[in-house]
């Protein structure tokens, strides 16, 4: 990919979670890292989420989850996004997730999760680590 | 007034001549200021202070505050048991999950005897378990409801000295707040207890769902429509029946600042108030069957201790000049919680830090008089229900406060301090003109409807997520102290919810579902809910009663928010 082009990224609500502060903020924080974010809103359904990636062409998917849904949905999200050929975009979590989870998230395939343990400094580095690759 | 520019003088001289230079001698851009009278001109002890009870009151809402009514020393309680479960709030899995666990965690999880029950998303937003929107989320932030047969299975054992009768329940549940109460009335009157005898409280605070916590259900007419339904037919025929729990504390997580916090939640009472005042009701006639859960907080404590002091004297105002209440008990707000720490504050990082956060929080808390109560469990940010290990650690704090600090003994310990009184004053200004703006923009409806708060509220959250990253803004073990030589310790934890099989509970409950929907009358469901949409088509109609016959037939959550989505259109 041209490397000077910015890096288009999926905010999404997935589920029906409603605490927002943790998307908008990190958004935020991605913006002025030089990154257009798209957000999805709350309640997103994962089909919802991935024709958005499709449509917006992004080169990447965060999802935001404090609800303990988190499993249930990166299973649909990775399986929808195989169905739509689009698993070579890197999909992302965040939000309250147990470290015990994390391990499991990774080998469904989810590339990068992050809590409230993370930095913002941290997350810019993975996505643009994990676009490269 | 010469004493006051006297004081003004010398502590000009003061910081010019010794504390700029010794700052500067220690490369402080601002070195720790001194407050004097000069700081508090104008302060009169009896107008801006007065005595606990006696408006304005700042001293105290009640003339012995709560904290020394039910926790004081001396008191079985504040030495007792109950300490540990005076603010349970619970919930997870299916009916029978959350009644056995009431049972087997003896009281734990209970609050006044009464449950404090937790729901899971699907029931707060009205959707069935079995929708499809639902999958994975079942019995996760709390328990599933879905019909009536759910809470009869919940509240199996409340019979007896236990009884509907005998105990007060708490639903922490808003959009469809009116359909859980309905259970509760057909559940009672099943069990031939009358309904004026129910005592509890549901949180049925829409407006902060629309601009903080996102479970809204309908549009926010409708939905306010829905909160004077439960106002008016609750002073009719539940005279112990609380009607609304109205919470500043979401709106403070979300990145509210203090001020905001606390201007937006008067916002969103006057706006609950005005809706019950223009159904015809009198001020005084429903206003005591009102509370507030709580306004949140943070870690600077004398600020968020002042806020709240100035609180008092703003919602004083509000209810004897604006409502004109005619009865002072009705001026003060009454709220049982209290958060000083906050839960934003606490860390995911070396978690036992957060014990010690919630602590100083509960210290100041009490030094205002109020409860000090430890949230959040300092083991909440590693993951959703707390261990019985952090239940340990924050009853036996609040009673190391009470019992051994004796901070109950002495009520407003720090009135006439300079610095609090400037800063009580000062947040009484902001808080007052922040309600003025509201007004000024259009009022709280139109505002919430805008999103204006929400953005206000995010603006915040940006604002302090980026001081975290320059610094400015520091957390112990995040974004500082975070070298190879600091140690995470993480104590033993038995988790709260350790008896339920967890992974099983959304496959149980849709057999639940199943089950109850064959062995129901569907005509009988049908003709309930076709009457149910037709009344929501009259504004004028209380809904209340059609749900308690519709629930009866065991209609579900999700049919009749349908019907009534069919007519109000849904919100998001």
């Amino acid at each position: 990919m041209n490397t000077n082009k910015k890096i288009r990224i999926l905010m999404a609500k997935v589920g029906l979670d409603g605490h927002d502060k943790g998307v908008l903020l990190i958004s935020s924080i991605l913006r002025d890292a030089g990154m257009e974010v798209i957000y999805t809103g709350l309640r997103r359904t994962p089909a919802e989420c991935v024709n958005t990636a499709i449509q917006e062409d992004v080169d990447i998917i965060g999802i935001s989850i404090l609800s303990d849904a988190h499993m249930s949905i990166a299973k649909k999200m990775v399986a929808l996004m195989k169905e739509n050929e689009i698993e070579d975009k890197p999909l992302l979590m965040g939000g309250v997730i147990p470290d015990e989870d994390i391990t499991k998230l990774k080998e469904i395939g989810v590339a990068g999760v992050f809590t409230q343990s993370s930095t913002y400094e941290e997350m810019i580095n993975f996505i643009h680590s994990a676009i490269k690759n | 007034m010469s004493d006051i520019n006297a004081y003004k003088r010398d502590k000009e001289k003061w910081e010019q001549e010794k504390l700029i230079p010794a700052g500067q001698k220690l490369h402080m851009e601002n070195p720790p200021r001194m407050y004097t009278p000069a700081d508090l001109d104008g302060f009169d002890f009896k107008k801006d202070v007065g005595f606990p009870g006696e408006f304005p009151f700042v001293a105290g809402r009640h003339t012995i505050p709560l904290l020394s009514a039910f926790w004081g020393r001396g008191k079985t309680l504040g030495a007792g048991k109950a300490m540990k479960t005076a603010f349970g709030y619970s919930g997870c899995g299916t009916g029978s999950d959350l009644r056995d666990f009431y049972e087997t965690e003896k009281g734990r999880g209970l609050s006044a005897r009464g449950p404090n029950i937790a729901f899971d998303l699907p029931t707060q937003i009205g959707l069935d378990s079995d929708d499809e929107r639902a999958e994975g989320e079942v019995g996760k932030v709390g328990v599933a409801v879905d019909t009536l047969k759910d809470f009869e299975t919940i509240y199996e054992n409340f019979i007896g000295d236990r009884g509907l009768d005998k105990i007060s329940s708490n639903w922490t549940i808003n959009g469809t707040a009116n359909i859980i109460l309905a259970m509760y009335i057909a559940l009672a009157e099943k069990r031939g207890i009358p309904q004026s005898s129910l005592r509890g409280t549901p949180q049925n605070d829409i407006l902060k769902e629309f601009i903080a916590r996102g479970t809204q259900t309908f549009p926010i007419e409708h939905s306010m429509r829905m909160t004077r339904d439960t106002i008016t037919y609750c002073t009719e025929h539940m005279p112990k029946m609380n009607t609304i729990s109205i919470s500043g504390f979401h709106m403070r997580e979300a990145g509210a600042t203090r001020v905001q916090a606390i201007a937006f939640t008067f916002a969103n009472a006057m706006a609950y108030i005005q809706e019950a005042i223009d159904a015809g009701l009198d001020i005084d006639a429903f206003i005591g069957r009102t509370s507030f859960l709580n306004f949140g907080g943070g870690m600077e404590v004398f600020k968020e201790a002042a806020a709240r002091r100035a609180a008092r004297v703003v919602w004083a105002k509000i209810m004897r000049d604006k409502f004109k209440s005619q009865n002072p008990k009705h001026w003060i707000y009454k709220e049982t919680g209290a958060a000083l720490a906050g839960f934003w504050t606490a860390t995911k990082q070396r978690p036992l830090n957060n014990w010690i956060r919630v602590a100083i929080g509960a210290a100041f808390s009490a030094m205002i008089g109020d409860a000090p109560v430890l949230s959040p469990p300092f083991d909440e940010p590693l993951g959703l229900g707390h261990s019985t290990e952090a239940g340990q650690f924050a009853g036996d704090a609040a009673r190391i406060i009470i019992e051994e600090c004796k901070l109950g003994d002495v009520q407003d310990p720090l009135a006439g301090s300079y610095y609090f009184e400037h800063l009580t004053k000062k947040y009484t200004d902001e808080i007052s003109q922040t309600l003025e703006k509201i007004d000024s923009l259009g009022g709280t409806i139109k505002l919430v409807k805008d999103g204006w708060m929400k953005n206000e509220i995010v603006r915040s959250a940006v604002a302090f997520g980026k001081k975290m990253a320059t610094g400015e803004e520091i957390q112990v073990g995040v974004n500082k102290y975070t070298e190879d030589d600091e140690i995470e310790i993480i104590p033993k934890l038995t988790p709260m919810y350790a008896s339920i099989d967890r992974d099983s509970a959304e496959k149980r409950q849709l057999q639940n579902l199943n089950k109850i929907m064959e062995e129901r009358d569907g005509n009988k469901v049908r003709s309930c809910l076709e009457k149910i949409e037709n009344a929501a088509k009259d504004e004028k109609m209380n809904l209340i009663p059609l749900f308690v016959d519709a629930v009866k037939e065991y209609a579900t959550i999700g049919e009749i928010c349908n019907s009534l989505k069919n007519v109000f259109g849904e919100a998001l």
